[in-house]
């Protein structure tokens, strides 16, 4: 497999280095045309926040790593800011396993990250547009989503939130079933309340109230997720109709007491009440939890929590890799398929066998002393009709890898010989 | 015929509940795949069981405790199966099969051949009244293993462990509200259970009474129920104190169908 892959990730360089080697769509519309000179016969190029990967199909097995390494830092005049050897590279089966896991998102930084699929798929799309995948790049990433969809279907590792504000969002999602019809009152206008209330908003939280002590800063996070600024001194009213509470705020005493919640029982508020605690030092007396309906976290409980989900999804990598094994296989079969020798030999045993069955259900209308002479002359009509395939596909063995993936890819399509092989596999 | 069902039948609700059980606590794999044909065909085993037993014995098997135990643990299993179809969800099959492998349990081991059947239980009346109530009971038993569930889930909640009750069970909303459907059916299908009871008990008995223990535990069952459904929809009491109460209500109404029905009852006992 002529595979190469050259890039750079959290694992090769820090964030200061790798960014310097990010890829727009723009650019990468611009980098991708620069490779064919190169004697590069496929080639996707994507950039994720934290990774860039430049996949490429070589046509004679000649370009040195060092060179897409360099056109790369080039491309984004990087020059001196980002070294090759800030890169790494992969070639054959190791670089098509390092897709799958990249697909998998067992290479991500948060592992079990469920975006990096999309952003792969981004890339193939923009290379599909540009023409620079053709056969081989078109299955190799075929294969590389599967590998992602199936690690979402058949394994739990993205499952169970990993971040403190994506925690949050799933504790209030265990009590409440649709958030639609749920309002939620975010206390504090930070970076952690405004991670928390982005996510409550993706999860179309019915409403949104926020307050804060600096008003201003509350009616900018409003606006930011569509929300409801309130006035900080108003706070007990938007308590009565909240189902989730998200404090945040530095505070030097409880602002959240139980007689607070204890009042909401009075004006008839019994459903369950979600508070999470955000802030240090902490700003709901933790004497609140004692209170029936409701449900109260801290920092630290979510820390437990996020942990436990970290746990739970590197539990789950040896399922994922067993897939990858699975469908590494399937490309490895694919690709020695589309050798020219295989693939002569899957034509003649397809011919022969439409042969074999049509002389067998219609030999028994010659005479018996003819019958001879129908096997020989069916033989011959047959090979007469596969040798000038045969013949220019052995000619074509000189001409360029990508030429020839394609021409082995259109007769096996043509004559479905990729799918008899594979049942032939699956009954093996 | 019908005791060789009979004995092989627990067997098929064992297997069901340890499939349900290994999907829900190991995760595994096959439980996953096998529990659903393994509910559809104890179902219908069981409704094989039930069609012999009614041959063979000239009448619906629902005259005596444990006839109607076994009806109970095939209504379970049904509605459970329903509801599977319906939410997609799997999860909570293992609490609720659980209930009907005991149903099962105790009639296979109890349930005796009733070949002769009075008169009086030949009424459509009756068997009207036997349909709802029994209906209702296999109600009030998913409200008893939903609120259960419920429970489970608001302490490990509370307690803020994230293992795998929290991780498999619905959430807390669909729960309560999945116990409150029940609860509805269990009001409706007791209520008219009683009055078909009632107006059966005046077409067979000249001097019918009112004081048989079944009757009063049913009414009692029936109002607690009724008292949940207000409590909720006019005096907003929500989630916790509607679980206990659920759950009260379930073993009540056992305690209606066993122990007063075998010691007590006055006209419920026909044998």
């Amino acid at each position: 497999m002529n595979l190469l892959c050259v890039g750079i990730s959290h694992h090769t360089a820090p964030l200061d280095v790798r960014e310097r080697l990010w890829f727009s769509s723009d650019e990468i519309r611009r980098t991708l045309p620069l490779l064919k000179p190169l004697s590069a016969g496929e080639s996707v190029l994507f950039s994720t926040c934290n990774r860039t990967e430049l996949y490429v199909l070589m046509e004679n097995g000649t370009i040195e790593p060092d060179v897409l390494k360099k056109l790369l830092i080039a491309q984004k005049s990087a020059a001196g800011k980002v070294q090759p050897s800030d890169m790494f590279m992969m070639t054959a089966g190791d670089a098509a396993r390092h897709l799958f896991r990249v697909a998998a998102s067992l290479d991500s930084m948060v592992l079990g990250d469920v975006q990096i699929l999309a952003q792969v798929k981004e890339g193939f799309n923009l290379a599909t547009e540009l023409g620079t995948a053709g056969v081989f790049m078109n299955r190799l990433f075929q294969l590389a989503f599967r590998v992602g969809k199936r690690t979402r279907t058949e394994t739990e590792i993205g499952e169970g939130a990993v971040s403190i504000s994506y925690a949050a969002v799933e504790l209030a999602q265990k009590i409440f079933d649709d958030l639609q019809k749920r309002t939620a009152f975010v206390i504090g206008a930070g970076e952690t309340a405004e991670l928390t209330a982005t996510h409550l908003r993706g999860k179309n939280i019915g409403k949104l109230l926020i307050t804060n002590r600096t008003q201003e800063r509350a009616e900018q996070l409003a606006q930011k997720v569509h929300g409801t600024a309130i006035p900080f001194n108003s706070w007990c009213d938007a308590l009565a109709e909240s189902d989730i509470v998200i404090s945040s705020v530095e505070v030097n005493r409880y602002i959240i007491q139980p007689s607070d919640i204890q009042s909401l029982v009075r004006k008839n508020r019994n459903g369950p009440l979600c508070v999470i605690d955000l802030g240090v030092p902490r700003n709901i007396d933790p004497q609140i939890k004692e209170l029936e309906n409701i449900f109260l976290y801290d920092l630290d409980t979510l820390n437990t929590m996020i942990d436990e989900n970290l746990q739970h999804r590197k539990a789950e990598i040896p399922k994922v890799d067993a897939i990858i094994v699975d469908v590494l296989a399937e490309l490895t079969q694919w690709y020695s398929s589309l050798e020219v020798n295989p693939t002569i030999t899957a034509l003649t045993q397809f011919m022969e066998s439409i042969r074999q069955e049509e002389v067998a259900k219609n030999i028994n209308r010659f005479n018996p002393k003819d019958r001879e002479l129908v096997e020989l002359i069916t033989k011959r009509i047959i090979n007469k009709i596969i040798h000038a395939p045969i013949v220019n596909l052995r000619n074509g063995q000189e001409t360029s890898l990508t030429e020839r993936l394609q021409k082995m890819s259109a007769i096996q399509k043509l004559f479905g010989l990729a799918k008899s092989s594979k049942e032939d596999s699956h009954a093996e | 015929m019908s005791s060789y069902l009979n004995y092989i039948l627990p067997i098929f609700y064992f297997s069901l509940v340890w499939a349900y059980g290994k999907a829900f606590f190991a995760d595994q794999l096959w439980a996953k795949r096998a529990k659903t044909p393994l509910l559809i065909g104890t179902l219908t085993f069981h409704g094989l069981y039930l069609a012999v037993r009614t041959i063979i014995f000239q009448h619906p098997p629902v005259t005596t405790v444990f006839e109607i135990f076994s009806m109970l643990a095939f209504s379970v299993t049904a509605t459970y199966w329903i509801i599977e179809l319906r939410s997609h969800r799997k999860e909570t099959g293992y609490f609720i099969l659980n209930i009907a492998f005991f149903f099962q349990l105790a009639s296979t081991f109890f349930i005796k051949d009733t070949p002769v059947v009075p008169e009086i239980l030949r009424s459509p009346l009756f068997g009207a009244h036997v349909s709802c109530a029994l209906i209702g009971y296999a109600a009030s038993t998913i409200a008893g293993a939903y609120s259960f569930m419920y429970l489970m889930l608001y302490h490990e909640m509370k307690a803020s462990r994230f293992g795998v009750i929290y991780k498999k069970l619905p959430t807390l909303e669909s729960l309560e509200r999945m116990t409150m459907t029940a609860i509805k059916l269990v009001v409706a299908l007791l209520g008219v259970a009683i009055c078909f009871g009632i107006v059966w008990l005046h077409h067979v008995y000249q001097n019918a009474h009112y004081d048989d223990p079944k009757l009063i535990g049913t009414v009692i069952v029936w109002m607690m129920y009724g008292f949940l459904v207000v409590a909720r929809k006019y005096f907003a009491v929500q989630g916790r104190k509607i679980m206990i109460l659920s759950i009260a209500g379930f073993f009540i109404s056992i305690f209606s169908m066993t122990i007063i029905n075998i010691f007590f009852s006055g006209f419920h006992k026909f044998y």
